[in-house]
């Protein structure tokens, strides 16, 4: 067990040193002849057993009088450990490809693969102290009638609901991959303004109104939305020079934005997305499948497209075609 | 002077591995080297790095004429009758290697070796024994591994007059026995035989004189007496160098040549075929210079000191068997051991490990004595006169804590 355990190590440690190369040779020759049920007949198991014994005979005879007796048994459990860290390691590998967290789909924690947490950073709404925190579980996609909100409609069952705040900047790091997955796939989408900040709750009135309007200018705006900065986005003036700039007719639009059946609309878009149980934008559901934070663009295609064998599936069609 | 002042002679002693000093205790497999000796041949690579006994020029002159000086060192060295009686060599493997295949051994002709031979002068005979037909006998040793004279009397008798050449080791490198030479020279003489005494493990440790000896053939090696390494020397008798045939030819080794014959040299330099190694020639003349300078007598005591030590320490631990004689004083330099139930190379490696200890482990080249014991392998702790007894202090100690471990 000794040498399967030293041949990793030594392979490992052999890429940057030829001294280790050397010892990962002699101790893959060990591994070989034990598989073939063959003695290992290097003195390879005593040779690295006296070296650690003799560094550990100066701090302590007890210890390493143990170390000596158990080497067998402790080499097992490295060799448990090490096996079950590996499958740890392929699955948070599996999971990093697959979700863009090492921990699974909306999952927190620290990711090696993503050390900054950067794929599961949100805007987080109504920061509390509770007891639990928020969890992608409790999101309901069933509470949204998505006809209330913009749409644009295809000939097909997948489905796209983009629900976030064109301040947070975790949805403007989202936006263009979004905006990327509608570019490749045919897919129903729905666009869901929620404004963090109430000075920016107008903006929903406003992106109500250009749909109602102008459904086409709606992606104008919000290009234009998303690619402004931050500050601009509490003043009216500034949307409104951008509707003008986008070619629609300022007046109509603030005239529907005042209007008090507008507000009621938006309220109660607003009342749809607060029971989804959302905790943070942006917040995508993709068939129904909730996606918390800004995911690499790989995890919103496969779940669209229908998991990763669907993704081989369709490359090869493209392939064939 | 005094044994730090003789330490600081040697760099390597100096160094610390590990934040630990160097406890260097594997001379009887190479030697540690002066300054003096790396300053040489330094100073050959740096200086006159020419052509030695070929070119005329002044760099060519002065590398012959330091190897000139440096076989006229080491023949003062072993009391050679002169400077054409040393021949360089590789080491002591290939001096025994020259003698066996020069002297004309044929069928029947008897070689005697101890049964405790390094295999550099037991596998030459054996070779001989397949290839010549010649008969390789054993004198076996006294049960404490000492030299048994009247056994070998005896072999001596029953090959009566076949016995050409007794090949016999000056001390034991597995545990540090000293052969009485002397008697076994004369012995040999009597019954007509010619002896090859292989030296490499005494020179750093006993006064030869090859004269007083007698002897017809010594080979040694310049790494275990402080010399470089990848250089040795053969001392032969002048008239019988003169009679063997060199078993290496080719460059240098000629007087001259035609398309179809050649004329040899005279000794020692038709031995010595092709372009030398002329910094090894200096370094060894300079280490047996360096060797010259001091009291063998005080040698001998500080080994005794440092085996006496030891043996008292070791002895007694359980399962642990020292090799050779009880007594310290017949064991020179050497403390050489195996512990029941333990792997030698451990205890090696652990020593090393943990305070920089370093010894062999192993058969030492001397496997036909293990099998034939049925020994696996022994530790060698094997010392010189730069060694201290704190060192072999902290050899028992170490070793007293390994062995609880083990």
């Amino acid at each position: 067990m000794f040498c399967i355990i030293a041949l990793i190590i030594f392979a490992i440690l052999g890429i940057f040193s030829a001294s280790h190369r050397l010892l990962a040779k002699e101790a893959l020759d060990c591994v070989l002849r034990r598989v073939t049920l063959r003695p290992c007949n290097t003195g390879f198991k005593e040779k690295i057993q006296a070296k650690i014994l003799g560094q550990l005979i100066n701090r302590s005879v007890r210890l390493t009088k143990f170390v000596n007796r158990y080497f067998e048994v402790l080499a097992w459990i490295f060799f448990i450990l090490m096996v079950a860290s590996t499958v740890y390691v392929m699955r948070g590998g599996y999971n990093f490809y697959m979700y863009g967290n090492c921990n699974g789909l909306n999952e927190a924690g620290f990711c090696v693969f993503d050390p900054t947490g950067a794929n599961n950073q949100t805007t987080p709404i109504n920061e509390s102290c509770s007891l639990t925190p928020p969890s992608a579980k409790d999101l309901r996609f069933d509470v949204l009638k998505l006809t209330d909100f913009p749409q644009v409609t295809a000939n097909t069952e997948k489905a796209v609901v983009f629900i976030g705040c064109y301040s947070c900047d975790a949805t403007r790091k989202t936006y263009p991959t979004i905006r990327k997955l509608l570019a490749n796939n045919t897919t129903n989408f729905t666009f869901i303004h929620f404004p963090i900040k109430p000075e920016l709750n107008f903006l929903s009135n406003y992106t109500y109104c250009i749909n109602k309007i102008a459904p086409n200018k709606l992606w104008e705006f919000n290009d234009a939305m998303f690619a402004a900065p931050v500050n601009n986005l509490t003043d009216k003036n500034y949307v409104n020079s951008v509707i003008q700039q986008i070619g629609l007719d300022a007046n109509a639009i603030e005239q529907c934005v005042n209007d008090p059946e507008t507000q009621k609309i938006v309220d109660d878009q607003f009342q749809q997305v607060v029971a989804t149980n959302i905790y943070g934008t942006p917040t995508t559901f993709v068939n129904g499948q909730a996606i918390v934070g800004p995911k690499p663009y790989r995890v919103y295609q496969r779940l669209l497209s229908g998991g990763m064998f669907a993704e081989i599936r369709d490359y090869f069609a493209r392939l064939t075609k | 002077m005094s044994l730090e002042q003789l330490r600081q002679d040697f760099p390597m002693l100096q160094q610390r591995l590990n934040n630990k000093p160097i406890v260097y205790f594997d001379n009887a497999c190479v030697s540690l080297r002066p300054q003096v000796v790396i300053d040489a041949i330094t100073q050959y690579y740096q200086e006159y790095s020419a052509c030695g006994g070929r070119s005329m020029h002044k760099l060519g002159k002065r590398v012959t004429q330091e190897c000139a000086v440096a076989r006229q060192i080491i023949a003062n060295f072993i009391h050679a009758q002169k400077p054409e009686e040393v021949i360089f060599t590789r080491n002591t493997t290939e001096g025994i290697n020259l003698v066996a295949r020069s002297l004309n051994l044929t069928a029947g002709d008897v070689v005697l070796t101890s049964d405790k031979e390094h295999n550099s002068n037991l596998v030459p005979w054996q070779v001989l024994a397949k290839q010549k037909n010649i008969a390789h006998k054993i004198i076996p040793s006294n049960p404490d591994n000492t030299f048994n004279l009247e056994t070998y009397q005896n072999v001596l008798n029953t090959h009566k007059g076949k016995v050409k050449l007794v090949a016999i080791g000056y001390t034991s490198n597995l545990d540090g026995v000293t052969f009485p030479i002397k008697d076994i020279v004369k012995l040999a003489h009597q019954a007509g035989a010619k002896v090859l005494v292989d030296a490499a493990q005494a020179m750093l440790h006993h006064r030869i004189d090859v004269q007083n000896l007698d002897v017809d053939f010594l080979a040694f090696s310049g790494h275990k007496m402080l010399g470089p390494s990848g250089m040795g020397i053969l001392y032969g008798k002048y008239d019988l160098l003169e009679q063997l045939e060199p078993f290496l030819v080719g460059g240098d080794t000629v007087e001259y040549t035609t398309y179809t014959e050649h004329k040899f040299l005279s000794a020692p330099k038709k031995f010595e075929a092709g372009l030398q190694d002329y910094a090894g020639m200096i370094g060894l003349g300079t280490a047996a210079k360096y060797l010259e300078s001091l009291n063998y007598a005080e040698i001998n005591q500080q080994e005794f000191t440092i085996n006496k030590y030891i043996t008292e320490q070791i002895s007694q631990l359980p399962k642990l068997h020292i090799i050779g004689p009880v007594e310290p004083a017949q064991r020179g330099s050497i403390v050489s051991f195996y512990v029941d139930g333990v792997d030698s190379h451990k205890i090696a490696l652990m020593l090393d490990e943990s305070a920089n200890i370093m010894v062999r482990s192993g058969q030492h080249c001397v496997h036909s004595w293990f099998n034939a014991h049925n020994i696996h392998s022994s530790v060698r702790v094997s010392f010189s006169f730069y060694n201290t007894l704190a060192e072999a202090e902290l050899f028992a100690t170490q070793l007293k804590k390994i062995l609880m471990v083990l």
